[in-house]
């Protein structure tokens, strides 16, 4: 298992909310979904354990970000799948542009030279 | 809105299905079916934990804690029903005394007058200042009008006075209560007639005032509330009256209601008459005024009366009382008092339970280590031995409804008449909610020491020994104990003195012998016996067929009577002293039979009582009682001496010649002072009523209807009242020292049994906590009767601290009482002793119970006790 190895990047606090909001942009998914479409689209860097994905997901619902009902699984499983609501769409504009905001922010910090 | 979102069981659905998924695609990829579950379960961390932190993130979980501290409550409490019986019953005597001390202080104190806007109205009344001495008093016409008239604080005032009156000619005639009111009484008390029409200012004129309101109740009575009643006329005392409307249904004044409402027929004579003070007063003030600035008003247009009239209005002045507080005057400090001593009732009951706790908690130490040691955190723990406290406080505040209510129907019942409104006493919304305050509030009082207590106890110890007491917790339970016995001693002296009082005041003579003796009213109505002739000659006829039925005695007659609430006073000159009009003296007038005094044991100590000669006609002669004649004849000259009344507007235009003097009588009750008095004989006065006072072999219900019937059957039109046994006068007169006296008792009894309850529960708590080592001293060779001291020692020590504390304590609060005692001071040493004496007998019997079973106690199975 070559994903074992490596040691993968911890998320920032925050930043999960982020990322389910963001992966959801395509569509309805699972929690298993979203934790697989997570860690493969960071190309493996990013340590999600998949148990603390879940109080995340609550905690979208109760704001009315995300909402969720039972459906199936491509593979015929039950699943609960989650997908973004208008306010979780502008939520995700939000966050989009203060997250890059920062990291320029951050960016520009690291980058720059005397004189 | 208390159902969580979304239920457990479903996210434990999302995260079996997450774990499947994961488990599927991990197999995919090429892991076994065993691999990849592994793998999936550790992809996804602590399992658990997760469900957890969804359980805990819900906003519902201190509802279920709750829920679940109160089923586990409950099987505690059902666990130990003996502990559970105590409580409850220890706090129902607690809040059921309170509930019911509330609802008279609620229903006398505090629940609006039934009246638009009651808040506003005041009763006004003269002040008579003589000798530094202020009297409230009646007011007089001409000072009524000049205060309605001038002031700038009264939206509106009137002026009334209640009688009763004879309703004649419609069959027998009855007794109707009559308010003669100024035409401002509709306005102020913002009450109208529903048919008809009020009367009006020019209707208080005499000869215009021959109309009447009447009350609802007696149109449906009289008229069965037929609307053709209004524009009818009726007699009232043999004078026609015009009907001209009818009030509300719930229009009631005075409190009690009346049947008729009057205008007050003023003729020209009595408008100048500044010293006639008959009428009482009330107002309404302007919104936003208030009694402190009405007084203010007042008191500058009655000085500037005292200025203008200082013959007659010198020697007053006014003031203005919300009515709701002139109502209950004195009754008032007494029943804030009583309200005090029971909340003591309350604490005590609460220090009971505190300690029942204390111990039970003891008992459950091992199982509340075990508790925390399996990880409950410490809020949690107190929030347990909390609910379990509130618990206990609903059942007991539920059950102590009860309770209060049979102590309500005791109260209505028996309780005097003369308390306004004390009649309405219930369980309304303002008590039960009283009542649920009160059981939270004690609730918290007993179940914090407790709850803190145990939750402070240190874990590992506990679980690895056997779990015998801390000596922290037996000291609060030593402290609660003391507290207990205390407070008790303070309500036991309290009603030790009420009742030291009373006794003192029972035992006081009222200056004659009531036993067997009958009272009876009797008036005719005066419009047909207008001459003092004729009257006379009616009593004769009424004394002499009475006096001759079979059975009868003596028959007898008085105005007013002793103890009846009426008295007469009035001023009187010394024939040959010059003394100013103003500064005359004034006593109390009674008119009686000659007989009176023989028939009611008073004593004649010089000179000579009223014989039948004494009539119409002949010279006329007056008696007077030995206070009157040491006040006002000092030098003991009193026979010989002529008197004339009623130069200050009281009784006009009698004289008389004194020619004896009788012992004194208490007129106005055992705990008022005597009152210098004159008798007149009744045959030379020519009274339109009196009171018989007859003694006989009959029973007095059996009596009575004879003699009203003989009475009616001489004039249909006389008024009749209903026989009262003159030892029932004498009893009501000490009614709400009695009432005060039985309730401040009855605290005290419950403190007393409260507290031997918890001394009893404390020592064989101790000596069941203590068997081994009592077990160790018998087997030792201790003698029984050294283990027995012992331990009633233990107990004693704190009653004494107890007793202490609770003196110390009573001796700065005892002044609370002063006004509720005759004759006895708040430092009586009869009643203070005697509380102690008894609370340290009943200490001692509920220690020795404990105590010589500890003696009795058989050293091996002491021993093998654990």
């Amino acid at each position: 298992m070559s994903t074992q190895e490596r040691e993968r990047l911890e998320l920032l606090q925050g930043t999960l909310d982020l990322l389910i909001l963001r992966t959801l942009i395509f569509g309805s998914q699972h929690g298993q979904g979203i934790a697989r479409a997570i860690q493969q689209t960071s190309q493996e860097e990013l340590l999600v354990e998949h148990g603390a994905l879940y109080p995340a997901l609550g905690r979208l619902e109760e704001r009315g970000w995300i909402s969720a009902k039972w459906g199936v699984s491509t593979n015929n499983r039950k699943a609960r799948f989650y997908s973004l609501t208008v306010a979780g769409r502008k939520q995700l504009g939000r966050e989009t542009t203060k997250w890059k905001r920062l990291t320029a922010a951050i960016g520009r910090i690291l980058e720059a030279r005397e004189g | 809105m208390f159902r969580r979102k979304r239920k457990a069981s479903d996210f434990g659905a999302e995260i079996e299905s997450h774990l499947r998924l994961e488990t599927d695609e991990l197999r995919d990829e090429g892991l076994s079916e065993e691999d990849a579950r592994a793998a999936a379960r550790r992809g996804f961390g602590n399992v658990t934990q997760a469900r957890e932190r969804f359980y805990e993130s819900k906003r519902w979980l201190w509802w279920d804690h709750l829920w679940q501290d109160v089923r586990f409550g409950l099987r505690m409490l059902t666990k130990s029903p003996g502990f559970t019986s105590i409580a409850v019953l220890s706090l129902v005597l607690g809040i059921g005394a309170n509930t019911a001390m509330f609802s008279v202080i609620e229903a006398v104190l505090l629940r609006p007058l039934s009246y638009i806007h009651a808040d506003q109205l005041v009763s006004v009344f003269s002040l008579w200042e003589r000798g530094g001495v202020t009297m409230p008093y009646s007011c007089s016409p001409p000072d009524f009008f000049d205060w309605r008239d001038q002031n700038r604080s009264f939206s509106s005032m009137f002026a009334y006075r209640t009688t009763e009156s004879a309703l004649s000619g419609r069959g027998e005639a009855k007794r109707v209560r009559v308010v003669i009111a100024t035409a401002g009484i509709f306005s102020t008390l913002e009450a109208h007639p529903v048919i008809g029409r009020e009367f009006t200012a020019e209707e208080n004129r005499k000869g215009a005032d021959h109309v009447m309101v009447v009350s609802y109740g007696f149109w449906q009575a009289e008229f069965g509330g037929l609307p053709d009643a209004v524009g009818k006329t009726i007699e009232l005392d043999s004078e026609p009256y015009k009907i001209i409307g009818v009030m509300p249904r719930d229009f009631h004044f005075p409190l009690r209601g009346s049947d008729a409402y009057l205008p007050i027929g003023f003729d020209d004579k009595v408008l100048t008459q500044r010293g006639a003070h008959f009428l009482s007063v009330l107002g309404r003030l302007k919104p936003g005024v208030s009694a402190a600035q009405a007084n203010g008003d007042l008191a500058a247009i009655m000085a500037e009366l005292r200025k203008r009239y200082p013959d007659k209005d010198g020697k007053w002045g006014v003031r203005a009382e919300r009515w709701s507080r002139a109502l209950v005057g004195d009754i008032r400090p007494a029943l804030l008092v009583l309200l005090g001593a029971v909340g003591l009732v309350a604490l005590v009951a609460c220090a009971n339970v505190s300690n029942l706790l204390l111990a039970q908690a003891t008992k459950r130490q091992r199982e509340l280590a075990m508790r925390r040691a399996l990880g409950a955190g410490r809020s949690r723990l107190v929030r347990q031995i909390l609910t379990e406290g509130l618990l206990l406080a609903i059942f007991a505040g539920a059950a102590s409804l009860l309770l209060a209510h049979w102590a309500l129907l005791g109260i209505v019942r028996f309780g005097p008449k003369d308390i306004p409104r004390l009649g309405s006493v219930g369980l309304n919304t303002t008590v039960l909610t009283f009542t649920l305050g009160i059981s939270l509030v004690s609730a918290l009082l007993f179940a914090l020491i407790p709850a803190l207590r145990s939750s402070t106890t240190e874990v590992n110890g506990l679980l690895k020994n056997s779990g015998s007491s801390s000596p922290r917790a037996g000291r609060s339970r030593s402290i609660l104990l003391v507290g207990e016995v205390a407070l008790s001693l303070m309500l036991l002296e309290g009603a030790g003195l009420l009742l030291r009082s009373f006794v003192g005041l029972r035992a006081l003579s009222p200056g004659f012998d009531p036993k067997g003796l009958l009272t009876l009213d009797v008036s005719v109505p005066d419009a047909r016996y207008r001459s003092s002739l004729a009257l006379e000659g009616y009593w004769d006829q009424v004394l002499g067929k009475l006096g001759g039925l079979p059975g009868v005695t003596s028959v007898d007659a008085v105005t007013p009577l002793p103890l009846s609430g009426d008295d007469f006073s009035s001023s009187f000159s010394v024939e040959g002293r010059s003394i100013p009009e103003e500064s005359q003296p004034s006593a109390e007038l009674r008119w009686v039979t000659p007989n009176y005094f023989r028939a009611l044991g008073i004593p004649l100590a010089k000179g000579r009582t009223f014989s039948d000669a004494d009539r119409l006609g002949g010279a006329r002669v007056l008696l007077i009682s030995e206070t009157a004649a040491r006040m006002f004849f000092p030098a003991g000259d009193a026979i010989g001496q002529k008197l004339r009344f009623g130069a200050r507007g009281g009784y006009e235009g009698n004289e008389g010649e004194i020619v004896g003097i009788v012992g004194d009588v208490r007129h106005f009750g055992l705990d008022a002072p005597i009152a210098p008095t004159f008798y007149v004989p009744l045959a030379q006065a020519g009274m339109d009523g009196a009171t018989l006072v007859i003694r006989g072999q009959a029973s007095p219900a059996a009596l009575g209807r004879v003699a009203r019937r003989l009475i009616q059957e001489m004039d249909r039109d006389a008024l009749v009242g209903e026989p009262v046994m003159f030892e029932a006068l004498l009893a009501s007169s000490l009614g709400q020292r009695r009432f005060y006296m039985m309730l401040l008792g009855a605290f005290a009894a419950l403190a007393l049994v409260l507290a031997a309850v918890g001394l009893y529960g404390v020592i064989s708590y101790s000596v069941e906590q203590r068997t081994r080592e009592i077990g160790i001293r018998v087997a030792m060779g201790a003698a029984r009767s050294t283990v027995l001291s012992m331990v009633l020692g233990n107990g004693l020590r704190l009653v004494v601290v107890g007793l202490a504390a609770g003196q110390g304590m009573a001796l700065m609060l005892n002044g609370a009482l002063k006004r509720l005692l005759v004759g006895v001071s708040t430092t009586d040493p009869p009643a203070l002793l005697g509380a102690a004496a008894v609370l340290l007998l009943v200490a001692i019997l509920a220690c020795y119970v404990p105590a010589s079973r500890a003696a009795r106690m058989d050293p091996l199975v002491a021993l093998r006790f654990e």
